[in-house]
């Protein structure tokens, strides 16, 4: 290859790499949103399914959805911030303690979405007595997103390593550094490693169906079992013949829902919004 | 917003969840069923209906596949679990109600102008020894198998009519649900696969590119499943405890009864007649 052309080939196969990957996300989003906008109404947004989701609405399956996420986010940002802090600040990044915790985050980020969904029937539906409840399937959530909450938290906490060695050199309490200096550093960070956790958990069907459940009533407290938006779609699309319709309106509330929220985060952050996700 | 403001917004979330959680008064009568993925959608609409005339009694319907809800059912996690199959010997710990039928037929692309498989031809194309469609007649090219994955119940009575093993069974394609079935063969003018008749059927009126092909010599319809002339047909169960709590005695004599067969017509079974 003559060597003038190589900035411009280089140049030409960074730009196909991007249009690839808007490409793939606009044609899923043309293909769900076509088929699906036009069912989409205020009915369909405020009213209860019938004939099996075949007709009417989603609006349990909506509320259904947010209790679960807000569950899941809910418990897995303590316990995200908890490791992060403990592998930044407790022990050195190379001590068996560190190395263990980042391989049981690691593993823990490897396990299929299924064995989530059996191990937190067995441990919150079974042992613990929540039965098929939003409470199980929201905290089923959070220990699947914490691997890779935790795991942004930590990277984005060690950025700030400069304002915390300033800290420490100023003689403050390690109390005071975290709380006051390193964790609003990093909230930018750490929302944003949430936010890659809520779409993976918006998106999780495998994992509920054994734990929050199937049940399409609007739920009255978390220990109601509900369904969310990922397993209405899956069962419409695969146990209900003539689903189809309402599958791809669910489809589409569902990506818009996404979006929003996408845009939630990074507006909670103005100026380092543009770091977001 | 700090970061201590947002966590301490996050707490107070999960802490009103839980208060709404604890503040629930528990009185209403609760009957959980679980199991089988075919009967699920059917049980959701008869639960709906039964509500609407019990008010005070929540029917909760979950899913997860006929071998679930034996399990639920004997780790008392469900009142009842919902079975698409007959019960095995083995099995005699719990009691079975049988609630409706569902014939399984081969489906093919509706451009496939096979009209009829023998027995032995349906073997050898699930077996691997017959790989294209010139050996059939009309229709040419690969055939591509679409078989179900292990544990479902159409697999289940599929091999039982054919008297295969499960490790027998040379298929490209493991599906789970019927509707997965559908889409494969729709989209592949040289496959073929095996269905819910009633499914089947919804898909042709609904002008789904697939045709029902029989097992067997008699016409894969839900009429000749009901009247049990067409012999490829599975029971869909509720089974529980024998002498089940009266609340869910009450509910299964309701999902058993006359007043839900139109329910189970439009889900495309037969009603079990009673």
């Amino acid at each position: 290859m003559h060597r003038n052309l190589r900035p411009f080939v280089n140049d030409l196969v960074v730009r196909a790499a991007v249009a690839a990957v808007v490409l793939v996300l606009a044609a899923i989003v043309m293909h769900v949103v076509t088929r699906g906008a036009a069912l989409v109404s205020w009915d369909f947004l405020t009213t209860a399914p019938r004939a099996a989701g075949r007709a009417g609405g989603i609006a349990p399956v909506l509320v259904s959805t947010a209790a679960v996420t807000g569950v899941a986010l809910a418990a897995a940002l303590p316990l995200a911030v908890g490791a992060a802090v403990f592998l930044v600040e407790a022990v050195g990044p190379h001590t068996v303690a560190a190395r263990l915790t980042r391989g049981c985050l690691g593993v823990l980020a490897a396990v299929p979405s299924i064995v989530f969904g059996l191990a937190g029937n067995m441990i919150f539906c079974d042992w613990l007595g929540f039965g098929f409840s939003i409470l199980a399937g929201g905290l089923t959530l959070a220990l699947m997103i914490l691997p890779i909450a935790a795991c942004v938290a930590e990277t984005t906490l060690r950025m700030h390593g400069e304002d915390r060695r300033a800290g420490y050199a100023l003689g403050l309490p390690q109390r005071r550094i975290v709380w006051s200096i390193m964790l609003p550093a990093a909230a930018p960070g750490i929302f944003a490693g949430l936010g890659l956790g809520f779409g993976r958990a918006v998106a999780e069907s495998a994992a509920l169906i054994f734990t929050s459940g199937y049940v399409v009533r609007m739920p009255d407290s978390v220990f109601d079992s509900g369904r969310t938006l990922a397993v209405h779609i899956l069962d419409l699309a695969m146990n209900v013949p003539g689903g189809d319709g309402n599958a791809f309106a669910t489809a589409t509330v569902l990506l818009a829902s996404v979006a929003a929220v996408v845009a939630l985060f990074t507006a909670l952050d103005g100026k380092q919004g543009r770091d977001f996700v | 917003m700090s970061a201590r403001k947002t966590v301490i917004a996050a707490f107070s979330l999960a802490l009103t969840f839980a208060g709404l959680g604890v503040s629930h008064t528990q009185e209403e009568v609760r009957i959980v069923v679980t199991g089988s993925s075919t009967i699920a959608p059917l049980m959701m609409d008869i639960a709906q209906r039964y509500e609407a005339a019990h008010p005070g009694v929540q029917v909760d319907v979950q899913t997860g596949g006929s071998s679930r809800g034996l399990s639920d059912v004997r780790r008392k996690l469900a009142d009842i679990g919902m079975v698409s199959r007959a019960l095995g010997a083995d099995e005699n710990d719990v009691a079975a109600t049988r609630i409706a039928w569902d014939g399984v037929a081969l489906i093919v692309h509706a451009q496939n102008p096979l009209e009829r498989l023998s027995d032995d031809q349906v073997r050898a194309i699930y077996t691997g020894q017959a790989t294209r469609w010139e050996a059939f007649g009309s229709w040419d090219g690969p055939i591509t198998v679409v078989s179900k994955a292990e544990g479902r119940s159409t697999l289940g009575i599929f091999l039982d009519y054919l008297d295969l093993d499960i490790r027998d069974i040379r298929a490209h394609t493991i599906i789970g649900d019927n509707e997965q079935a559908v889409k494969v063969v729709a989209g592949n003018p040289r496959a073929v696969g095996y269905i819910s008749i009633g499914a089947a059927e919804y898909h042709a009126s609904a002008m789904t590119p697939i045709r029902a092909i029989a097992l067997g010599a008699v016409a894969p319809t839900s009429a000749n499943v009901a009247n049990g002339s067409y012999p490829v047909r599975r029971e869909l169960n509720l089974v529980t405890y024998p002498d089940p709590a009266a609340p869910v005695e009450a509910f299964l004599r309701f999902a058993s009864g006359q007043q839900v067969h139109d329910l189970i017509s439009d889900h495309y079974f037969s009603p079990a007649s009673d």
